[in-house]
């Protein structure tokens, strides 16, 4: 126990602290430039001067350690004149051009002279010049103003670890500069410019457009973009977006937000966005009220529903659409239509993998918390990059390594390269994946929890030698792996979208499982959409009720038919896969698609959709698949409304509604609207009556108040702990073997870049303005073979289809694969290949994807660029 | 007195193995190796009384001592020989003349301490020391002397030189060791200190050139003997660089606590051309400076500061009365500018100032209220910067407007100097 006295008060401490924090424990405020919360502390601003009684001289609070005994003021007339004096010296070389500087209102040197002085300067010289830098082109810095906090250079090192900035030059003449100069080589999460307390670093996109205090309205709200839900404001002039900030203290993100969050907001505001509602009238879609289409929506549904039975109706629900509005789709589709067809598009991977592991180890295994990644000692990250899908969960893994632990990455590191101590490159995953297993059995011993699954693993039978010689994987760096893996007491195994692009995807998703049994390993899935996971806790499955309860129970179907006074159908439905094979065969008459597009993303999907005779899209924008429907309903965006999404750690989380949308209306509401044209007599109008509905119909969200869900959201039911210890059957293909040897050839796989994530971030110039145009991705040993270099122009060809693109040669990148994103609108990854669905995980394999690619003479570059 | 540190200097082959074996060298190594523990030579160090030469004057058997209780391993020894204090040049002679003596030392230094891996962080602008060094850590592995069983003893110790690039701030430990680490040059938050938390975390000690060679000659005649050297509380010879307007500018080996006056008129053959002494700045340019009333001061760690000024690396620097003291302070304010490393605000942008006012003055632009600007900036900087640069800056603007002030104000009256044609 450490007792202190500061400025009169007696501060008992448990742990030492600073003397800042040990201050701020009992609500004395010293003031401080340089020093951030989170950050190592530095010592350099010099504002925190504090005078300790028996030291001859001013000693800096935010590196001086509490001592028992001691006696602290934190204001007297000598450290005001002391602070007065740091003020005057940063303002010599600061240019004062605050009538300029957007940071005016909100700046904190600003604040701080306004408190301490000086009123006017002594200086009489000039001051340093620096040329504001445009060479980023939603970054501006301004270095004249910069007060060398070094806060950014250490949120990009230490919090970040990008380390991307530094200090250059030396006294007077220090400015953070990239290393080399010029533009950021970095991800452009911005977060240097959320610590900057000056006008020295900031965001380009709403550069001069407004002062802080004309904000009119924020808005607490969760990013739109990933499955990590970061929390952050959204502040708002004239119903119009200003800017998103983070809060530091708030939310799973604690203040970081990547690129498409903080800058990616503005596709919300675009043109494009729909203001009105389509009908399909002689061949071409023509404008309509939203009420006359959402009439006419509801006479053809129940015409077929009559004319052709309710099976022959399906529904696409939305990962990127609330609780609220998924809760309506599979309630419009289940009581109004009578069919339990309602899938989305989670059923490629996020809905199989999460199923699959819930199958071995109980409902909820994924209910883990993201902090627990960095407090871990060890993460293992397997199928895909979460630096670049779930971003600000990759900075976990980066403060997992930060504070010692171990990290280690099956595949290419990608944005993990720098915090792992060795890169595995199998030729074959899987193979490494068996080997590893293998040995853990071996060396660990079966825990003997879960019969089951050890049943299974006791199934394989492999000779490790043989398959790491197959997989080209060194026996010493296997024997380190293998080490590093047995050492981990507290570790997480983060599994992502690609486990499941095998050949037997299950098989993988088993090796995965078993690895995360015998390491005691917590498990996060990746999640590509913000609200995968809300789509599947409201039942937009073909097989489940809200709240994941199986249909085939009575005892659930019962209970949700008596609260809804409506028959549940009986049948389970149809999921993604079989919808569109049913539309193929000409079977499935009318689908419901909110907020997907469907067209784009899924291979093969024209056809399919071609074949429907009445085909509804709701969105906010006219996608491709919109293009092709019947009926097209505006729908509002993210913060036009309020609702809850559910995070991939299961976190409930309420946003709040920003803005009014123009012409269109949210799609619960749409979907509300429907029903009370198809007979129901009181569909909620509200998202608390929505709530009303489902806290009875889910056992999952009994009791749950969505107003009552605070701002670090609400962990349902699990409260972080899965509930462990369920056995359940699973299948798995092949489990003896044989592994290894991979398939021959280029393969092309969907790359998920860090800037863009869809049909919404093409969308956002501001993302646009970072990455412009699609890439093939490939690695430097397949790019040598092919002869290519960094952007030249090839043409790629597959069963499929052929398309021109530009190469981006990259170590992230697997040998025998090419990586292509599914993000821009003329060359995409969904046009060259096709798809089937795996029987056991039920998730999409990606199939016809290997490639030939040839190189173009490069005149052809612009016909493709356009 | 015998010359110690500087020893067969004049031997144009002093800087051979050969040379120095042949005076007695390595062979305090040996006596070490043969017959003493390493807490021995700590405690040898302890009793001579050594204290750092860089110009802190920490006590160097304490500082070896923290570091050797530290569990931690491996510790490391780095030699501080980035001699950038303006007007010092003490080590230099030790660096191109002698290198074996700081190798031996850094020898039986490690061993004390049981660190197995050595620096010498020598300054950018020393080449031709670095040419040296390097041959002579060749030859010193050769003859068994460094390497990984030292004389056969099974003691192992690798050293290396590595070159600054040129920054004073360096010179201060930590910033020296973030330097090592290939990091920016800026000092650390201190506590924890090098001896415990060091290079790359681990404890670290790091001592100037001067004092490690010192350690040879404790360990030859023993702590009690070398005791008997200079002054009481700070025992040893130091070497004196004298500089500026003196008839015979050098290094000078002289016991500690040799009086200025000695100094100046006895080694340095007085001032030159006949003139007057009008200031000595006695430790280098962050030392204040002392006025000719003043010089019978005993140069020592404890006699300075009754005197107002520091030892600080024994840099004597002479002014005659030709020289303008505000053209020193402003000069001096240049070196400060340039040097500081700006991780703190009045360090970073005060030194800046105090030059442009100073610059001013000099330069016949001064304005009444400059010495009060002057001195209430200086005031600003004083004891509340990061690290000891900023106090520098400060005490030289302060210690020449308080014992020069009628220069300063001649200058904003006359617009021109007091003294010389300027």
């Amino acid at each position: 126990m450490i007792r202190l006295t500061i400025d009169g008060i007696e501060v008992e401490l448990e742990e030492p602290v600073t003397v800042l924090e040990a201050a701020r424990k009992v609500g004395i405020k010293i003031p401080t430039l340089c020093w951030f919360e989170g950050l190592p502390p530095f010592g350099g601003c010099r504002l925190c001067l504090v005078k300790v009684e028996k030291l001859p001289k001013l000693q800096t609070a935010c590196t001086l350690m509490s001592a028992d005994g001691m006696v602290v003021e934190t204001e007297n007339p000598e450290i005001r004149a002391a602070r007065r004096a740091m003020l005057e010296f940063l303002l010599i070389n600061h240019p004062l051009d605050c009538p300029y500087c957007d940071k005016a209102g909100e700046c904190e040197l600003q604040d701080l002279v306004a408190k301490y002085g000086p009123e006017a300067g002594r200086f009489a010289e000039g001051k340093r010049r620096h040329p504001e830098s445009f060479d980023d082109p939603i970054i501006v810095r301004n270095m004249e103003r910069c007060v060398l906090c070094t806060r950014c250079v250490r949120v990009c090192e230490d919090l970040q670890g990008a380390y991307a900035i530094t200090v250059t030059g030396r006294g007077a003449h220090s400015f953070v500069e990239p290393f080399s100069g010029g533009r950021y080589d970095c991800e452009y999460c911005g977060n240097c410019l959320t610590v900057c307390p000056v006008g020295a670093i900031m965001s380009r996109l709403h550069l001069h457009s407004y002062r802080p205090w004309f904000v009119q309205k924020e808005a607490e709200t969760v990013c739109s973009y990933c499955g990590v839900g970061c929390r952050m404001v959204v502040q708002v002039r004239e119903n119009s977006i200003i800017r998103t900030i983070p809060r530091f203290g708030l939310g799973v993100n604690d203040g970081l937000l990547c690129v498409r969050g903080r800058f990616g907001y503005d596709y919300i505001e675009q043109k494009e966005r729909l203001r009105t509602a389509f009908i399909r009238k002689d061949g071409e879609l023509r404008p309509v009220s939203i009420e006359e289409a959402i009439e006419y929506t509801a006479k053809k549904l129940l015409q077929i529903k009559d004319t052709n039975g309710p099976e022959t109706i399906g529904a696409i629900a939305s990962g990127r659409c609330s609780n609220e509005d998924n809760y309506m789709l599979q309630r419009l589709m289940r009581f109004f239509i009578g069919s339990n067809n309602i899938d989305s598009s989670a059923r490629l991977y996020y809905i199989p993998i999460v199923q699959y592991l819930e199958r071995i180890f109980g409902q909820g295994v994924t209910a883990n918390l993201m902090p627990g990644i960095g407090r871990s000692d060890g993460v293992v990250v397997v199928g895909g990059d979460p630096t670049r899908i779930n971003p600000v969960l990759g900075l976990q893994i980066r403060a997992c390594h930060r504070n010692g632990g171990k990290v280690v990455v099956f595949g290419p590191s990608g944005g993990l390269k720098r915090f792992v101590p060795y890169e595995l490159r199998p030729r074959d995953d899987e193979a490494l994946l068996v080997a590893v297993l293998k040995a853990l059995i071996e060396k660990k011993g079966m825990p003997g929890e879960n019969k089951n699954l050890e049943e299974r693993l006791k199934e394989i039978e492999v000779e490790t030698h043989d398959v790491l010689r197959e997989a080209s994987i060194e026996e010493p760096l296997f024997d380190t792996l293998v080490g590093d893996l047995l050492g981990l007491q507290n570790p997480v195994v983060v599994v992502g979208p690609e486990v499941l692009q095998a050949e037997r995807p299950s098989r993988v998703l088993f090796l995965v499982a078993g690895i995360v049994y015998l390491l005691g390993a917590r498990v996060f899935v990746m999640s590509d959409r913000p609200n995968y996971q809300g789509l599947m806790d409201m039942g937009c499955l073909p097989d489940m009720l809200p709240g994941e309860r199986p249909i085939e129970l009575e005892t659930f179907r019962h209970k949700v038919e008596s609260v809804m006074g409506r028959p549940v159908p009986d049948k389970a439905g149809m999921n993604l896969f079989q919808m569109l094979e049913m539309a193929k065969e000409g079977n499935l008459k009318a689908l419901y698609v909110m907020g997907d597009n469907l067209y784009y993303h899924m291979p093969d999907a024209e056809e399919a959709l071609q074949s429907i005779d009445f085909l509804v899209v709701q969105d906010i924008f006219m996608t491709e698949t919109a293009e092709r429907a019947d009926v097209v309903l505006p729908a509002a965006g993210w913060t036009e409304k309020e609702g809850t999404f559910t995070n991939l750690e299961r976190r409930l989380q309420r946003f709040e509604k920003s803005r009014t949308p123009l012409g269109c209306m949210e799609d619960w509401r749409l979907l509300a609207e429907l029903m009370a044209h198809m007979g129901d007599e009181r569909p909620p109008r509200t998202v608390a009556e929505i709530w009303d509905e489902l806290v009875q119909v889910s056992p999952l969200h009994i009791g749950i108040n969505p107003r009552e869900i605070g701002p670090e959201g609400m962990i349902y039911p699990y409260h972080g702990e899965p509930l462990r210890g369920v056995e359940g059957e699973f299948d798995v293909e092949a489990l003896k073997g044989p592994y290894g040897g991979g398939p021959e050839g280029l393969r092309l796989i969907l790359d998920r870049p860090l800037y863009h994530s869809g049909s919404q971030s093409r969308r956002s110039r501001a993302l646009r303005s970072l990455q412009d145009s699609p890439v093939l991705c490939l690695s430097p040993e397949d790019a040598r073979d092919l002869g290519l270099e960094d952007a030249d122009m090839v043409r790629v060809t597959s069963s499929k289809g052929m398309l021109k693109v530009k190469v981006a040669i990259s170590e992230d990148v697997a040998s025998g694969t090419a990586r292509l994103s599914n993000t821009f609108s003329e060359v995409h990854f969904s046009r060259l290949v096709g798809i089937r669905q795996d029987p056991v995980t039920t998730g999409g394999v990606f199939t016809d994807n290997l490639v030939k690619i040839e190189k173009l003479p490069s005149e052809g570059s612009e016909e493709v660029m356009e | 007195m015998e010359r110690i540190l500087l020893k067969n200097i004049d031997n144009p082959e002093s800087h051979r193995l050969k040379e120095y074996e042949r005076v007695g060298g390595y062979s305090s190594l040996r006596k070490v190796l043969e017959q003493m523990s390493p807490q021995d030579v700590i405690e040898e160090v302890k009793t001579s009384g050594l204290r750092g030469r860089g110009g802190a004057g920490f006590p160097t058997g304490m500082k070896w001592e923290f570091a050797s209780r530290d569990p931690k391993f491996p510790k490391y020894l780095i030699c501080n020989a980035d001699e950038g204090e303006p007007g010092t040049f003490k080590d230099r002679p030790i660096l191109e003349r002698n290198p074996h003596l700081l190798i031996e030392g850094m020898v039986i230094s490690a061993y004390a301490l049981k660190a197995e891996i050595g620096y010498i962080y020598l300054r950018g602008e020393y080449p031709y020391a670095k040419t040296v060094l390097e041959e002579a850590i060749r030859e010193a592995y050769e003859a068994g002397y460094l390497g990984d069983n030292i004389l056969g003893r099974g003691v192992r110790f690798h050293l290396s030189v590595h070159q600054g690039a040129g920054a004073y701030i360096c010179g201060e430990e930590t910033a020296l060791i973030e330097s090592i680490e290939g990091k920016r040059g800026q000092p650390r938050i201190k506590p924890p200190f090098p001896v415990n938390v060091g290079a790359w975390g681990m404890p670290t000690v790091v001592n100037n050139v001067e004092t490690l060679a010192n350690v040879p000659y404790i360990v030859e005649i023993g702590g009690e003997e070398y005791k008997k050297i200079g002054s009481p509380e700070c025992p040893g010879p130091k070497l004196y660089s004298v500089s500026c307007c003196v008839k015979r500018p050098g290094v000078y080996e002289l016991p500690m606590g040799t009086t200025l006056r000695e100094i100046i008129y006895e080694h340095a053959g007085g001032i030159r051309d006949g003139r007057q002494l009008k200031a000595v700045i006695p430790g280098g340019i962050s030392t204040p400076v002392l006025t000719p009333d003043r010089i019978d001061c005993p140069m020592d760690f404890v006699s300075l500061p009754k005197y107002g000024s520091m030892l600080g690396s024994g840099a004597v620097m002479v002014l005659d009365d030709s020289v303008c003291m505000v053209k020193v302070t402003w000069r001096a304010m240049r070196f400060f500018e340039h040097e500081s490393c700006g991780k703190c605000t009045p360090c970073r942008e005060g030194t800046g100032w105090l030059r442009n006012i100073l610059e001013r003055l000099e330069g016949g632009m001064g304005r009444p209220g400059d010495i009060e600007l002057l001195q209430d900036v200086a005031k600003s900087i004083q004891g509340k910067t990061f690290c000891p640069l900023g106090d520098g800056a400060a005490s030289v603007v302060l210690s020449f407007v308080r014992n020069f002030p009628e220069e300063f104000e001649f200058h904003i009256k006359e617009k021109r100097c007091m003294v010389g044609e300027g």
